[in-house]
């Protein structure tokens, strides 16, 4: 399973909303995600990953998509370390 | 009063209450572990002013909701220093939601970092204080005893914590650690900034008996003097900062009817 689609069903486990539903443009709003849903969902993905998702950066993510290139690039960058 | 020489752990000390804290213990000589679990810029923020007073800083991160965090939290301090002196129970969070909207995930979640931590982080501290005997100071609020609108899961988790506080202060003086509460109201720092900015509350409405709003300096203040062995006596306590308001009744109307 590839980034975008472990952080789905990560979101959609923290959210109950039907992943499917989920798209690169949705919203944390749209997604019904309220800001404890968010912090728990950052929370599984730091866990999933390896990687540290500071509020700093994380507070800059418009959409789920934004979320998806972050944890991307910080992934590979992780790896190579 | 000198802390020269001591080593304290803050919790949640990159903003706002935590950061007071570090930064007044720090003046006073202490060495100090700043603890965050969102906030890394400015928990690093906090280490660079602490070291500026010429004593360390430590900066570990851990989620003190999590059992397994509060864990390697402290295992890396024992293993870095091998002791506390200071344990400042201060990292909070909650969902400010009416009682209907609560769900057992809001529940968990503030109990666990609000309440819970501190039974945690108090068994693993009273270890690494044998010996030598301690301090160990919670950040409670007036939600604990006042029923606050939207408060209701923080209030009741502020109120464990207070029960716990006295507790521990029984179960631990043997060992020479005094244990003790502060509560404050509303504290100006940027998590109630983001309220004002929100538009979910009104600085007019904070205002204290006092005369203005309680800073996070004025809490510090009242957790160093219980960091002290001039507090020695003083057990299983809450200390009040709010400026009055609690105990003025007038005020507290005031503050109602501004709310509504």
């Amino acid at each position: 399973m590839n980034v975008e689609e472990q952080i789905k069903d990560i979101l959609a486990r923290i959210t109950r909303v039907d992943k499917n539903i989920i798209t690169r443009e949705s919203t944390f709003k749209e997604i019904k995600a309220d800001s404890l849903d968010v912090v728990q969902a950052l929370v599984a993905v730091e866990e999933t990953f390896g990687i540290e998702i500071p509020d700093e950066d994380a507070q800059k993510f418009q959409n789920f998509g934004d979320f998806v290139s972050y944890v991307e690039s910080r992934v590979p960058q992780k790896e190579k370390v | 009063m000198s802390l020269e020489g001591k080593l304290a752990l803050v919790t949640g000390s990159g903003r706002g209450i935590g950061r007071a804290i570090a930064l007044k213990l720090a003046s006073q000589g202490a060495d100090i572990v700043v603890d965050f679990f969102r906030h890394r810029e400015s928990a690093e923020q906090t280490a660079k002013d602490v070291q500026a007073l010429g004593v360390k800083a430590e900066v570990i991160r851990a989620n003190v909701g999590d059992a397994a965090k509060i864990d390697e939290l402290f295992d890396t301090i024992g293993n870095k220093f091998g002791h506390l002196d200071i344990l400042i129970n201060n990292a909070a969070s909650g969902v400010g939601r009416p009682l209907a909207d609560i769900d057992v995930k809001a529940w968990e979640w503030t109990m666990d970092i609000n309440a819970r931590a501190l039974l945690l982080c108090a068994q693993r501290a009273a270890k690494l204080m044998e010996g030598r005997g301690g301090k160990i100071v919670s950040i409670s609020s007036l939600g604990s005893r006042f029923a606050l609108p939207n408060y209701t899961v923080v209030g009741v988790s502020k109120a464990a914590l207070e029960a716990l506080t006295r507790y521990l202060a029984i179960e631990l003086a043997p060992q020479g650690i005094c244990v003790n509460a502060v509560a404050a109201s509303a504290v100006l720092t940027d998590a109630l900034k983001f309220y004002f900015k929100e538009g979910l509350a009104k600085d007019s409405s904070y205002v204290t008996p006092a005369g203005r709003m309680v800073a996070p300096e004025d809490v510090a203040n009242v957790v160093a003097f219980l960091c002290s062995e001039e507090a020695f006596m003083i057990r299983g306590q809450t200390v009040i900062v709010d400026g009055g308001t609690s105990v003025g009744l007038l005020a507290l109307a005031g503050t109602q009817e501004k709310q509504t």
